[in-house]
């Protein structure tokens, strides 16, 4: 709260500065009173004469205004509505700070909005990284699709923004597994969404461990739990066809964890990973190959 | 940016990081329980065997196939049969109506067939050639796949009466 205090401070010198330059002239007696609303912290009456402001044809096309009306929204948002992950002052304080720094070309305001909209859409990111914390992968998404949209104005770097795209693709695939595996029954379509995600990661990142590995294990659980599902009574023609099923399915996971293998010869969990797959497509060389390989590691 | 990279961080490694090698383990024991239980079926013994408990002796040591056998035991029945699977040995077999000689022991079947004289056992292995060196049935692995081998003699021998289905889904030896 006292980093927050210090910030609004800091911002604060910079809108007085602007808000006397706007006071000058009849017209931008709302921009004036919000200022001063919002410096003595009455944010529903600075929130009703920015609204005017922005009526108002000569101020709503002051660079300053909108600013200001950021700056209020913003306000509005870190005292009121801080936990609102569909927050709309956020909304309204990234639209207002957009149109700030789409019609003020000086370099004071761009770095201030630019300095503003980067706070807010962080925001945003952590709201949608709590969100994939509860499971809660609807709002993740549309919060992240949000962060996104605005992030992506003041930080164009492609190599950021495909990292920060990964980052979460990762952990949605983690949450659609964890709900997949909560009922394989009924969540059935957690699997496919998990899987497609991973898809999307490796296509950015084909040398991404943790997605090969995950897929992988995902195609692997899959074989098994076909095997488990199954009843000591089932007859032996459909036994057969689950067989042929499974190693379908065990053959699908082995490309992903080769490459994981490939990627870190000396992770563990992909070693017991392939030496399971192996025994299962009844490879015992193989299989024993790479158990004796995580023996090895062991007596290091 | 640094406390959201540590959020996401948390989820990457959910997925499964358990010892994937017993659950396979779990998976090919389960397979040939099924298999077996289905030779309980396509199979039928002397009214002798069709007393007391039906008896499946293993001999050699595999705790996944024994878990697999015991999880089978108490959901199913032979007939009116509960079954019992008991680990037993090649010199003193026990009176069962199935013994499952394991790969690591598989130079114990001639041992098992002269002790299995006079008895109506199907003796099961799973080694290759198996079923050409007097197991009734034997576990062989065709691309990728668990599957059977039936020497219909070798079962016959012990007044075991096989069905023709069985023999039709298995590969046939003689």
């Amino acid at each position: 709260m006292g980093k927050l205090l210090i910030y609004i401070k800091r911002n604060l010198v910079f809108f007085l500065l602007v808000a006397n330059t706007l006071a000058l002239t009849a017209q931008k007696e709302q921009v004036n009173a919000a200022a001063r609303y919002l410096q003595q912290k009455s944010l529903d009456s600075a929130k009703i004469a920015i609204e005017k402001a922005i009526l108002d044809n000569k101020t709503s096309t002051q660079g300053n205004t909108w600013y200001l009306r950021g700056f209020i929204y913003k306000s509005i948002y870190n005292t009121q509505e801080k936990e609102q992950k569909y927050s709309s002052a956020r909304i309204q304080a990234l639209e207002s700070f957009k149109h700030a720094y789409e019609i003020d070309t000086s370099k004071q305001a761009i770095q201030e909005s630019i300095k503003n909209i980067k706070y807010l859409a962080t925001t945003l990111y952590n709201d949608a990284a709590a969100s994939l914390d509860s499971m809660d992968y609807k709002t993740a998404l549309e919060v992240f699709d949000t962060f996104k949209k605005y992030y992506s104005l003041v930080d164009t770097s492609a190599v950021n923004n495909k990292q920060t795209d990964i980052k979460f693709l990762q952990a949605l695939a983690s949450v659609y597994t964890q709900l997949f595996d909560l009922d394989k029954k009924v969540n059935v379509e957690f699997l496919s969404r998990a899987k497609n995600t991973y898809n999307k990661v490796l296509t950015m990142d084909p040398n991404n461990i943790f997605a090969n590995y995950n897929m992988g294990i995902l195609y692997y659980n899959q074989a098994v739990n076909l095997i488990n599902q199954l009843d000591y009574g089932t007859d032996i023609r459909s036994l057969s066809d689950v067989q042929d099923n499974s190693i379908k399915l065990f053959k699908e996971s082995l490309p992903f964890l080769e490459k994981a293998y490939a990627l870190d010869p000396k992770r563990k969990e992909t070693l017991y990973g392939l030496s399971g797959i192996y025994y299962s497509l009844n490879e015992m060389d193989k299989s024993n190959l790479f158990k004796q390989r995580l023996e090895e590691m062991k007596e290091k | 940016m640094k406390k959201q990279i540590i959020l996401f961080s948390l989820l990457f490694f959910i997925s499964w990081t358990a010892d994937n090698s017993s659950q396979s383990e779990e998976a090919n024991a389960k397979i040939k329980s099924i298999y077996i239980y289905n030779f309980t079926k396509y199979i039928e013994w002397p009214d002798a065997y069709k007393q007391g408990n039906f008896v499946i002796g293993v001999v050699g040591t595999n705790n996944s196939l024994m878990r697999e056998l015991n999880k089978m035991a108490s959901l199913k029945m032979v007939g009116n049969q509960k079954i019992e699977i008991v680990n037993t040995s090649a010199n003193e077999l026990a009176k069962c109506n199935i013994v499952y000689l394991l790969s690591e022991n598989a130079a114990q079947l001639s041992e098992i067939i002269n002790n299995s004289k006079n008895t109506s056992t199907l003796i099961v292995a799973d080694k290759a050639g198996a079923a050409l060196k007097g197991a009734g049935i034997n576990f062989v692995v065709i691309e990728n796949k668990q599957t059977i081998e039936i020497n219909k003699a070798n079962i016959e021998k012990y007044k075991l009466k096989i069905s023709a289905t069985l023999v039709e889904l298995a590969i046939q030896v003689k």
